[in-house]
């Protein structure tokens, strides 16, 4: 067992596109330390929600009872997972996966939705999905940020307004839509992007993409 | 962190690796691994190879221990987690129990294959570690101070089993430490590298010793027979006399004190251990008290109770009900994780913190912390992140910080752990001059130079468990596999929305709850189980809530129908009852083996999904932990909105940041036991689909048909 000094580098350098670091080469070449990020993210996130609780558990049973729609603006919090996962790891399938994860861990200890959450969870990860593949995994600023927060609404909509409200007319069913799309774009894109930006300034990500951009940000 | 190191270590030699902290002892043991990219970000130059070939060619050939216990625990049952390197080589699955039993065997650990991982101590779950490294018949072992937050007896334990598998197998040993000697014995060579990593000598231990003994003590190194450092004191003046206590006066007091830690485990079911009973503490000023026993025997719990954090039968005093200000004048607390403790974004900032939420004199604070950084070799990187500090400089700042506001009480959770000579001294040193300026000090620690200085000592046993309740009878639907449940659950969807109006709803819903009785009969042996219906109940309660809320927006939405509307809460209930019953008899470790061996699921997401799953109870712990935390800095929430949103970002952050960490360790110690090559893993157990399961289905499956029957009729 020897080590010896060199001046052979290993490792490629980052591949990027514009001023965005990529994840590395092969895209679907998923390091280990990638997907236990992805699950790991996904369960802390599952549980953080019900911390999160005490931000919305309140306002969201009176929005409830008063004007349903308007619950809309609270769903970003449930999408959160999909936006973070995707801007940490940057490889097809984080979105998706991590939000799915996420779901499975606030539905195992008990939520009175039961497996609805999954079924939700793999839709809002779908969308969030889509949206970061509009830009063939290659932009990872706030336009795709809020383009993945805005595009987890529409698929969860859809079921939501299918099995839950399909009486209510159309302008109404719209109009939760709207508010959906409102509530991805600035708490699951905005919000997951500042998120993953206050990761990365942590030193936490240093392993990611994210983390090689700050520490560039930092040395020039 | 290192450069120009040339190190060739012969087959068969027992290396010992030494250094001072941040001396990139570590990174070294992860080059030798071939792990060096598994988590770890920088430039690498040089080459590595072992036996002529690059690290890790060979899945398991090198097997490593971290220092963390836990930090590499894959599998809820200790078999299984011996097995995982095997099951990633694509080892026969029949082969597997024997070989498990024999690696256990080779440990010392004589429990069943089925034994909880959670259920073992820290050294029997450091032991666990070297059994899995073993079953991979390794030819080289490396140890990243696998002794260093063990009690000394459980310390002993591993390093006997150690020298026992090295010996039998004829390893070749790198053991990272920086005590050096309880592992002379054992070793053949020992390697110390200074604080730049260079090698500044390398050789047999007694020569090495005779040496530079003095030369290594003053560059930190724990060397024996040279007499333990003094603590590094402040200046008498830096903290002065809080006029508030005189010396003995009682500042806190745990009398027959009993911690119940309570966690909410994946099942949904809340697990209830006694981590301390019947503890008298008495904190009181000027003096200081340490808490010992061996790990697991409630020291940290102790002393989190004593901070107020937990709820505690024995209390004297109401912490609890303090506001965040109030606890911070009364308690500082210096976490075992360090970077815990670190809110601001530089050094002098995070040192002033508490003293700002409390409106202390801002000009007499900025002076004390800039005396204290300075006595701690700190005031230079006062402007600097404190994030991005090496984790023995954010030990220092989080003592440091505990003692700028002059608190009455000062706790510190292992504070020693992991430190070389110079930062013992410096550690010691603050919280020695706390106690001398008349703060009440409390520590909890297994290092006897810390427990030799102590006014008093609390000695903690492991704590005896109320026996487990009698086995029960496990009801049919817990008799299925978690795919079947999950399956059994979603097919309230498509029942809900066939279904035709309320009329047709309550026939379904009808039919669910008759179908209720089979699925949670319970036949055979054993005690009758507990709480079945009051746990749907439980569950149902804000599942009708939700309900109702859905039936009065589309009332309001739909045109004011009194008809449409219950249709809609009727379809919320069907929808959601399935999940109800069903849910909680969903077994999340069996999931990740389910998902890949039944639906073809890519194995290594599969296994990181039941590692992540496994863990979910200690990311709720962390969760209320840093909420404490912030708390007794006096940053904790108030009533106000903002405050409570800046919070729950806070914590948001912390805990990710803690995740983030964990993730990365696991993702070493699974590479080191082939993880990343596993494309063709095989499965110590076989998951089966049962004639149970597809019971489960074809009954769940019985509301759908009728909710179709019911657009016949209504």
């Amino acid at each position: 067992m020897t080590t010896e000094s060199g001046t052979r580098t290993a490792g490629a350098p980052p591949t990027r596109a514009g001023r965005f670091v990529l994840a590395s080469r092969p895209l679907l070449g998923w390091r280990t330390v990638d997907i236990l990020t992805v699950a790991f993210l996904g369960v802390a996130i599952g549980i953080a929600m019900w911390g999160w609780g005490i931000l919305y558990n309140g306002p969201l049973t009176a929005l409830g009872f008063t004007f349903r729609p308007a619950m809309g603006l609270f769903v970003g919090m449930w999408f959160m997972a999909g936006v973070v996962g995707g801007l940490v790891v940057r490889r097809p399938g984080a979105a998706l996966a991590c939000e799915v994860v996420a779901a499975l861990a606030s539905m195992l200890p008990g939520t009175e939705w039961g497996a609805t959450v999954l079924i939700a969870g793999v839709l809002q990860g779908l969308g969030a999905e889509l949206g970061f593949a509009i830009f063939r995994y290659r932009s990872w600023g706030v336009v795709a940020a809020v383009t993945a927060g805005a595009l987890s609404a529409p698929l969860e909509w859809l079921y939501e307004i299918y099995a839950y409200f399909p009486d209510w007319s159309t302008q109404w069913q719209l109009v939760y839509l709207v508010m959906m799309v409102i509530s991805g774009v600035v708490i699951a894109g905005l919000g997951g992007l500042a998120l993953v930006r206050a990761l990365a300034r942590t030193g936490a990500l240093d392993a990611f993409p994210p983390g090689q951009e700050r520490r560039e940000a930092h040395a020039v | 962190m290192l450069r120009d190191l040339d190190l060739v270590v012969e087959p068969g030699e027992r290396v010992l690796l030494v250094g001072p902290s941040g001396s990139g002892k570590s990174t070294l043991l992860r080059a030798l691994a071939g792990l060096l990219e598994t988590a770890d970000a920088g430039e690498r130059t040089g080459s590595m190879s072992i036996d002529g070939h690059a690290p890790g060619a060979r899945p398991g050939e090198v097997g490593l221990v971290l220092q963390e216990p836990g930090a590499g625990v894959v599998a809820s049952t200790v078999g299984r987690d011996v097995a995982f390197g095997l099951e990633n080589v694509g080892a026969d699955p029949a082969s597997m129990p024997g070989r498990a039993r024999a690696a256990l065997d080779a440990v010392g650990l004589h429990m069943a294959l089925e034994a909880p991982t959670a259920s073992l101590s820290g050294g029997e779950t450091q032991r666990l570690a070297l059994a899995g490294a073993v079953a991979m018949e390794p030819s080289v072992l490396l140890l990243d101070e696998p002794t260093a937050m063990l009690d000394p007896v459980s310390a002993a334990s591993v390093r006997r089993v150690v020298s026992e598998v090295v010996e039998r197998e004829g390893l070749t040993t790198v053991v990272v430490e920086h005590l050096l000697e309880p592992w002379l014995p054992f070793a053949s060579r020992i390697v110390v590298l200074d604080d730049g990593g260079r090698i500044i000598a390398d050789g047999e231990p007694a020569r090495v010793l005779a040496e530079h003994g003095q030369r290594l003590a003053d560059e930190g190194v724990w060397v024996p027979g040279v007499a333990p450092p003094e603590p590094r004191l402040l200046d008498a003046d830096v903290l002065g006399r809080p006029a508030h206590t005189a010396d003995g006066t009682v500042v806190a007091e745990l009398l027959d004190a009993r911690v119940v830690r309570r966690s909410l485990g994946a099942d949904g079911r809340v697990r209830e251990v006694v981590a301390v009973d019947g503890a008298d503490v008495t904190m009181r000023a000027g003096q200081s008290t340490v808490l010992v026993g061996p790990s697991g025997s409630g020291k940290s719990t102790l002393l989190a109770a004593v901070a107020g954090f937990l709820p505690t039968e024995g209390r004297s005093e109401r912490f609890a009900e303090l506001t965040t200000t109030e606890a911070a004048r009364e308690v500082a607390w210096v976490p075992q994780w360090p970077s815990a403790a670190i809110v601001a974004g530089t050094v002098l900032d995070d040192m002033l913190l508490t003293s700002r939420a409390l409106g202390l004199d801002e000009d007499e604070a900025w002076a004390r912390a800039e005396r204290i950084l300075d006595a701690v070799g700190l005031l230079r990187l006062a402007g600097a992140d404190p994030r991005h500090l090496s984790g023995g400089e954010q030990r220092r700042l989080s003592v440091a910080t505990s003692l700028v506001h002059r608190p009455r009480m000062v706790l510190a959770d292992e504070p020693t752990v992991g430190q070389d000579r110079r930062t013992w001294a410096a550690v010691m040193g603050l919280l020695e001059s706390a106690r001398r300026a008349g703060t009440a000090l409390g520590i909890a620690t297994h290092d006897p130079a810390v427990v030799a200085g102590a006014d008093a000592v609390v000695s903690l046993q492991t704590v005896g468990q109320p026996p487990p309740p009698p086995r029960q009878r496990r009801p049919l639907a817990a008799r299925c596999g978690p795919l079947a449940l999950l399956l059994g659950a979603m097919l309230g969807v498509p029942a809900g929305i066939l279904a035709a109006g309320w009329q047709g709803g309550l026939a379904v819903l009808a039919v669910m709850v008759a179908l209720t009785v089979p699925a949670l009969w319970a036949p055979g042996e054993g005690a009758r189980p507990r709480g079945r219906v009051r746990g749907i109940l439980l569950r149902m309660i804000p599942g009708l809530l939700g309900a109702v809320s859905v039936g009065w927006s589309t009332w309001l939405l739909a045109d004011q129908d009194l008809g449409v509307a219950l249709g809609a809460v009727t379809r919320v209930l069907v929808i959601i009852y399935p999940s109800a019953v069903l849910i909680r008899y969903v077994d999340s470790d069996r999931l990740g083996d389910h998902l890949a061996q039944l639906l073809g699921f890519p194995a290594r997401p599969a296994v990181a999904l039941s590692a992540a799953l496994q863990r979910l109870h200690t990311f709720g712990d962390t969760w209320s932990q840093l909420g404490s935390i912030r708390r007794v800095r006096g940053i904790g929430p108030s009533r106000s909105p903002v405050s409570v949103l800046r919070h729950v970002w806070a914590l948001t952050i912390g805990l990710l940041v803690r995740t983030l960490g964990s993730a990365a360790a696991l993702a070493v110690a699974m590479d080191a036991r082939g993880f990343a090559t596993a494309y063709r893993r095989t499965w110590a157990t076989r998951a089966r689909w049962r004639a149970a399961d597809s019971l489960l289905v074809v009954a769940a499956g019985v509301p759908v048909l009728v909710a179709v029957g019911t657009r016949q009729l209504f």
